[in-house]
Order: structure tokens, then sequence, then C-alpha cells
């Protein structure tokens, strides 16, 4: 890709995802969710949603130690997985010599 | 679009997942190859998307614990992680905080302190953000000068390595017993007080301004540790993997994260750490510390437009910095991926 082209790239995505953010912070920003709501209405939710709030709602030392844990798991498998996408692609890291 | 529009029943809004995959990306590449958390940057974002600010610093929060997990193992692999010197690091930096944290306290019960504070915070990044470049171009002169003083690579603590690192030198010659040696830093001795000073100096300052201690301790395990930059990048992600990893779930126990929306901009974030994290392997220290120091002046630049916003309550201002933030992030996204593919292209061509 030549340099022109890149910048021109550059440029275009810089627009697509600032001019919505810059109208929106020019009119002071979009309204905040109302209130913290301390409990969530399950009425109208289903499958993953409703486990969550469901949770959320119950037990909150339950919902915060899932919450690591899940943060924790998905980060690690996450990484394992794209570290094995690298290496496919010829992205290797092995110890490297620290240069200054 | 619509189809990857959810609804995310803890903060009750509905939101693109692609959205939040590509705002977790660009944090992730960038914290990847910086060694920090850049919360701010999530938190403002979602902040932007409607987020109410406590959901908001909590769900960035979660995003930082599992996107520094996925950092640290690839930092690992190339042996840029100091655990010793990172786990003394934690304690002093989290005890400075504290202090630092508490004297805000204090002094905001004495008058409203908080516009000094952002000024402050201004002239620290512009202030670090000046002299890494500074330093950058001092070495770039002396290289114009000298062009046989270059160092090849992997001949780290070269004559010019030693010139730039003149105050970890000093820092180093004091010989207040118990002395402590970092081998996995190269570092051979130095005073356990005076490493135990500077982070608790740097976490003081991140108590006082109210920022993630990575801005202030990746600057100071360089110039005033002594590490070659690429290990300084990995350890103090250890910082930011405890600090973050304690504020998810207290964050958490108190009901602030929306664990869907911290789910996919761990999807983003997750791969962009490991992509920024490989980074580093194509880049120079001082290419690094260059990329950093133009960060921090920027960020300095988009802090000022908004305390210029807040004293004259002009759009514009509000606006113009976020124009800077995002144009950063982007950019800088762009060069470090840029930086990535040219490296592994003549990685590539050098191996043929």
């Amino acid at each position: 890709m030549s340099t022109k082209k890149m910048f021109a790239l550059l440029f275009l995505s810089f627009l697509f995802i600032s001019v919505p953010t810059i109208s929106a912070a020019a009119g002071g920003g979009e309204k905040e969710t109302a209130a913290l709501n301390q409990k969530v209405d399950t009425s109208k939710l289903t499958g993953i949603n409703r486990w969550v709030a469901e949770m959320y709602n119950g037990d909150r030392v339950l919902y915060a130690i899932v919450v690591t844990l899940v943060m924790a798991a998905l980060g690690t498998s996450l990484a394992f997985l794209t570290d094995l996408i690298l290496k496919s692609l010829g992205l290797e890291v092995s110890r490297i010599s620290h240069r200054e | 679009m619509s189809f990857f529009n959810v609804y995310l029943p803890i903060a009750g809004i509905h939101l693109n997942i692609l959205l939040l995959i590509a705002i977790g990306f660009c944090v992730g590449i960038m914290g990847g190859f910086f060694g920090l958390g850049l919360g701010f940057i999530t938190n403002t974002a979602l902040n932007i998307f409607r987020f109410h600010m406590a959901f908001a610093i909590g769900t960035g929060l979660s995003n930082v614990f599992g996107q520094s997990l996925s950092a640290i193992r690839k930092h690992q692999k190339m042996g840029n992680v100091d655990w010793k010197l990172g786990a003394i690091a934690i304690f002093t930096s989290v005890a400075g905080f504290e202090v630092g944290s508490r004297v805000v306290i204090a002094l905001e019960k004495a008058g409203d302190v908080g516009s000094v504070i952002r000024w402050s915070y201004v002239v620290v990044l512009a202030g670090l953000g000046s002299f890494m470049c500074y330093d950058y171009f001092v070495l770039q002169a002396r290289q114009l000068k000298r062009p046989e003083a270059d160092s090849p690579a992997g001949n780290y603590g070269s004559g010019q390595e030693r010139q730039h690192s003149s105050v970890a030198r000093r820092l180093h010659q004091i010989n207040i017993p118990p002395m402590i040696s970092f081998p996995a830093s190269q570092i051979e001795r130095v005073s356990l007080w005076v490493v135990v000073s500077v982070f608790l100096c740097t976490g003081f300052l991140s108590g006082v301004l109210g920022i993630g201690g990575g801005f202030m301790i990746l600057p100071a395990l360089v110039y005033l540790i002594g590490l070659p930059t690429t290990i300084a990048v990995g350890t103090s992600l250890i910082t930011v993997l405890a600090t973050a990893g304690f504020g998810c779930l207290t964050y958490a126990l108190d009901g602030k994260v929306e664990l869907l929306a911290a789910v996919f901009l761990l999807v983003g974030s997750s791969i962009g750490a490991q992509i920024g994290a490989t980074a580093v392997k194509f880049i120079k220290g001082y290419g690094i510390r260059l990329l950093f120091a133009i960060m921090m002046i920027l960020a300095a630049l988009s802090v000022m437009a908004e305390q210029f916003y807040m004293m004259t309550s002009r759009p514009a201002f509000h606006a113009f910095s976020w124009v800077i933030l995002e144009g950063t992030v982007l950019a800088l996204t762009a060069t470090i991926i840029a930086r990535l593919l040219l490296g592994y292209r003549a990685e590539r061509a050098g191996r043929i």
C-alpha cells in the first residue's frame, strides 16, 4: 500500500469515528443513563442477559467473582488463541535483545 | 449494522458490539505496546456512549485487567518482565498513591483544588513528554555527528546509552544498604531505598493527579531506575495488572461493572494487546519512548482543552479535546501496526 493511500485510509477512518463523537461532544454528550440501577428489571430479558441480570440482582459477591474470573479466563484464552494465529502468520516471538 | 446492536442489561443501554470491539482493539494495541492500561480512554469513550461514569470506570477497569494479562503473557515470552521489581513497584506505588489521594482529600476540605490538580496534570504530562522528546532528538543529533556510535542490535549498555541514563547512574551510586540486584532488568546493584523512594514518588504523584500509575512508572523505570525501555514496558504492566484486578473486583462488588460490555471490549483489547506487545520486538527502545512522549504531549493538549471547556463552557473546546484524543489513539494505533508490518517484512526479507 502506498503512503498516500495509507494516509487517505487513516483520514477516512478518523472521520468515520470522529464525526458522530464530535457531534455528541459538541452537544454536551448524550444523556447518561438516568440512574445507577441497583436492581435490573429481568422481566423482558432472555438468555444470557437474563442470567447475568439475575446474578447481578441476586448475589453481588458471586457477580464480582464471576466478572473477575471471566475477565481473567477470557483474557488468557484470547491471548493464547491470538498467539497461535500470529505464530501461524510468522509473527512468533522469543526472547529479544533489548536495543535502545 | 443493527444486527450488531446488543442490549446491555446492567447499564441499561443498547450499543453496537463492533464499536466496543474497535475501542478495545485500539486501546489494547497501545496498552500492549506502552505497558499501560489506558483506562481513561475507555472510560471517556464509554461515557460518551451514554454509560454512567461509574459504570464506565468499572467496565474499563475490568477490560484493563484482562488486557494486561494478555499483554504480560507476550512480554514474558520476550523476556520483558521483571517480576521482582514489579512486586516492589506494586506495594510501594500503592502506598504512595494512598498518601497522595489523602493529601488531595485534605486539600479539598480546605478549598476547591480540582482546577489546580488538572493544570498540574497538564504540566506533568507535557513536561515529561517534552523531556522524552528532547532526549530522543539529542540522541538523533549525536548519532548524526558520530554515526559509528550507533549501537547494533542487542548491545544494550553501549556508551551512548550510559550517557542517557546519567540520573539512573547517579542513583545507582547511592550506597545505602540493603543493596539489591535485578538481573532480569540488567541492573547489577542498587539500593532498595532508591527503588522504594522512586515508586513512592510516582505513586504519590499518581494519587495526587488521580491517574493510573503507568504514565508515571514507565518514565521512572527508564530514566530513574535505568531499565531498558522494553523491560520497563513489560514490568509496568505488572502494576497495571494488580491495580486493575483489584479495581475490577471492587467495582463489580459495588455493582458498577457491565459484564457483557467488558467481554466485548476484552475481545478487541486482548487481541490488540498481543499485536501491540509483538510490535515492541520491531521498534528500538528510543522509538517507543518517542511515541510515548508524543502520546503524553497530545494527552496534555486534550486535558488542557477540556479544562478550557470547564472554564468557559464553550462546546468547541470539548469537541476539540475529543478530536485530539481520538486522533491520537487512531494515529498511534496505525503507526504501531505499520511498524509491526514493516518490521515483519524486513525480518522475512532477512530470513530469505
